[in-house]
């Protein structure tokens, strides 16, 4: 009798170990092999984009093209905080069936994946004098590293939390939120840094990317998007130090990471004042540019500007797509980027080499851009509307189809005359320098893929307005996509029919969804108005 | 000894100091409750240049918002609501809790040019009082009008509420509705036609649309919603559903008459 006691406890035991070994396991968190793992496990979403290609890209296939229509809602959870004017803009983290998830007004929960019910919250108290922080109160998710979240504030700090707890670690400014600096994206964690960028180029700032160590918090390299006096760079612009000093070149959106070449891509965005350009004759250096830097100090690698002495407000802060496809029968490893200016770019990510350059909207702007990189600019404006200053894209996330070679994104036809005015350029005010008028009878959206080798567009559905809504692909086929009208859509990835859609009640506005498997079933998840919501099949 | 209530120079300067800070303080709080450039031209100028700068990006260059972010039409809140300039200039000042609209720490003279701005872009209405017989216009309305729109509580809901719209539009404006509805036809009253699969045609105004659905009104003003995929075709009109009225259908006076009408009931 008692030794079947002992047999039983014995056999409890070893069913227990290796449960107890995993959880063990899972509660150190995801280590950086983990992160550069990326969707090879995919009972996790670690990063923004899921790894840190910025493709978006899920290898799941249990939700198809044939039982898509079959979706239907499985939990919703109200995050209790609004952001009128903008969105719900994070992007979830999912680890050993914990969504850790950031919202507007820097608000942050670890959630229950299976039941969207709350482990933790967390609310920070924002000064009541925000400046940029005051007209974009978003935040677009956490880094995770072990047992360490990191999330940006908008009164421009860094914060780690444990992740079990909720509980702030630590807390590290980043700049003076009183002159216009603000934070609002995604940190990009690597081995041992944190990597964050800075939000307020419409107001006196200077734009820079920071790392950071995860355990101490300290600063480890700063990268200013603006040359100071007599840097490199610093001679596409005015000999004035004032004028470099608040450039602008804002950084508030993720970059990407190739771990090969230990390079991160970043966007940078407009020079301040966004439509008055009578102080900053010259192209601006490195606003509207993506940067290429060494990962370990900094150091810029190299630049492509896609915007040259930019007076419409046309950040380049978009997603960096890394991908190493077939260019003109050369293995070829390229990052790509749908512009805010209305063009479709591919370029050499080791060099910098620029070789594609297609518009995916009705642009007026450029006809083209030369062999040698830059525009050739058919309007500055005197020729009729140009896009608005939300861009033919913005910061969402496109996604990019393997094997099909698509690049898909949302794109915004729109039309916009600027009107430039000298601004007042007082720290603290924004700084736009001018008036945009937006012809709101003229606007729409449409979700476009591209042929990542000819620009060509393979196919489109169209919104009826300019939509704000981010992309997700799986490769079973399908694309995920949000509109301003708050259907939550999924696409053939091949043709671009429509094959289902769910009306959430709200826009999806700057977010994407995110995908993950949990008890064998595939879930869903889209951002939506102040909730976020669950699907399954 | 010194009387109690003698006072020495340090006490007459302290006073004096609070003479003035309560003088200071009655100056500025008067000046919170007035608009103290009301009368200063340029003030309305110089506001304009602060709201192109500042709160041209959320309400449109032309203060006549941007719906898809939710941010008001600045030109008709006037009319809409019963605000005074002070209410303007505190909603500036601090914001409006739980939305977008920040508080600002602008200098009271900055934020009293906005609110001279803003006055100047109003829309005025049909101020001056027209020259017509007010209750032929009431017949007229009846006849012609009341149809699809009402006033007074009294009328249809295909076309807009009638019943400060003399607080809100010009003479002109209303004139140029009546005689050429399709000029500018306003958001929610967009004409589209269709048919649908069950060979229904139907006509109506636009209230919502998604890539997807369409909410409207019909034209026997029925709301009611479809799935495009139901529909055999479907087509954005250009023309306006509401007839337009030439001088011989509807004569200079008949207008007087009935913009009389509707400025003679308007509830401001």
């Amino acid at each position: 009798m008692f030794t079947n006691k002992l047999i039983k406890l014995f056999c409890i035991w070893l069913c227990i170990l290796p449960f107890s070994e995993s959880i063990a396991q899972d509660n150190d968190g995801p280590s950086f092999e983990d992160l550069l793992n990326g969707f090879n496990d995919p009972t996790r979403w670690l990063t923004y984009s899921g790894d840190y290609s910025g493709r978006r890209h899920s290898p799941l296939i249990q939700i198809t093209p044939s039982n898509v229509d079959q979706l239907r809602p499985v939990w919703t959870f109200q995050t209790g905080t609004t952001t009128r004017g903008r969105g719900f803009e994070t992007t979830p983290l999912l680890d050993n069936g914990v969504l850790y998830v950031t919202g507007s007004n820097n608000y942050a929960w670890a959630l229950d994946a299976r039941t969207g019910r709350a482990f933790w919250r967390y609310r920070r108290n924002l000064p009541n004098d925000l400046t940029y922080g005051a007209s974009a109160p978003v935040n677009r998710g956490f880094g995770m590293l072990g047992n360490q979240l990191f999330m940006v504030t908008l009164d421009a700090y860094l914060m780690s939390f444990d992740r079990r707890t909720g509980d702030v670690l630590w807390e590290r400014e980043l700049a003076d939120y009183r002159i216009g600096y603000s934070a609002t994206l995604a940190p990009l964690v690597l081995d041992n840094k944190v990597i964050v960028g800075i939000s307020g180029g419409e107001y006196q700032t200077r734009g820079f990317i920071d790392a950071f160590d995860p355990i101490s918090g300290e600063r480890i390299w700063r990268f200013n998007t603006v040359p100071g006096p007599g840097e490199v760079g610093s001679e596409t612009w005015p000999n004035d130090p004032a004028v470099l000093a608040a450039g602008g070149g804002g950084t508030w959106m993720n970059g990407s990471y190739d771990p090969d070449l230990n390079l991160i891509y970043w966007g940078v965005g407009n020079p301040n004042p966004d439509y008055y350009d009578e102080n900053r004759p010259g192209d601006n250096l490195y606003t509207d540019s993506i940067v290429a830097l060494d990962a370990n100090t900094g150091e810029l690698r190299w630049h492509y500007q896609f915007t040259p002495h930019d007076v419409n407000d046309w950040d380049a802060n978009q997603i960096p797509v890394l991908a190493n496809i077939d260019w003109e029968g050369e293995p070829r490893r390229v990052v790509m980027v749908g512009n805010r200016n209305g063009f479709f770019y591919v370029l050499d990510r080791v060099t910098g080499e620029f070789l594609l350059g297609e518009p995916f909207t009705a642009t007026t702007w450029a006809r083209e851009i030369g062999a040698d990189g830059r525009p050739i600019v058919l309007n500055d404006g005197s020729q009729g509307c140009l896009p608005d200053p939300w861009g033919s894209t913005n910061f969402y996330p496109p996604s990019f189809y393997p094997g099909l070679d698509l690049f898909i994104l949302t794109a915004r036809e729109t039309c916009a005359t600027y009107v430039a005015e000298e601004p007042a350029n007082t720290p603290g005010q924004s700084n736009f320098g001018g008036t945009v008028f937006i012809d709101a009878e003229k606007g729409h959206g449409a979700l476009r893929a591209l042929d990542v080798h000819t620009g060509e567009l393979e196919w489109e559905f169209t919104y009826p307005s300019p939509t704000f809504g981010g992309v997700m692909t799986t490769a079973s086929g399908l694309v995920f996509a949000g509109d301003h009208e708050g259907n939550f859509m999924a696409f053939n990835a091949e043709t671009g029919e429509n094959l289902w859609h769910y009306q959430t009640g709200s826009r999806i506005w700057g977010a994407a969804a995110v995908t993950y498997m949990l008890d064998g079933r595939q879930y869903v998840l889209i951002p939506s108005g102040t909730t976020l919501q669950a699907f399954a099949l | 000894m010194k009387s109690n209530r003698t006072i020495n120079n340090s006490q007459l300067a302290i006073s004096l100091n609070s003479l003035l800070l309560l003088m200071l303080l009655v100056v500025n709080s008067y000046a919170q409750t007035l608009n103290p450039l009301e009368t200063d031209p340029r003030a309305a100028r110089a506001g304009g240049s602060i709201f192109r700068a500042q709160c041209a990006t959320c309400h449109g260059a032309d203060a006549k918002g941007i719906s898809t972010i939710d941010a008001p039409d600045l030109t008709m809140m006037w009319s809409q609501r019963q605000l005074s300039e002070e209410d303007v200039f505190q909603t500036i000042r601090d914001g409006i809790s739980g939305s977008i609209m920040p508080p600002h720490s602008f200098p009271d003279t900055e934020i009293w040019m906005l609110v001279s701005f803003l006055r100047s872009v109003a829309e005025v209405g049909t101020s001056n009082e027209v020259a017509g017989d007010s209750s032929r216009g009431a017949q007229l309305f009846t006849r012609y009008c009341s149809d699809c729109h009402r006033a007074n509580g009294n009328g249809g809901s295909l076309g807009p509420d009638l019943s400060n719209i003399t607080a809100r539009r010009s003479l002109s404006a209303l004139i140029s509705s009546i005689r050429n509805p399709s000029v500018n036809i306003t958001r929610l009253y967009k004409p589209v036609s269709f048919i649908t699969m069950d060979n229904e045609s139907v006509q109506g105004t636009i209230k919502s649309e998604d890539a997807f659905s369409i909410q409207m009104m019909d034209s026997n003003q029925v709301l009611r919603g479809f799935t495009k995929s139901n529909l055999r075709e479907l087509r954005y009109e250009q023309q306006s559903l509401m007839p337009t009225f030439a001088e011989s259908s509807l004569s200079n006076t008949d207008v007087d008459d009935l913009i009389s009408y509707l400025q003679s009931n308007r509830s401001r």
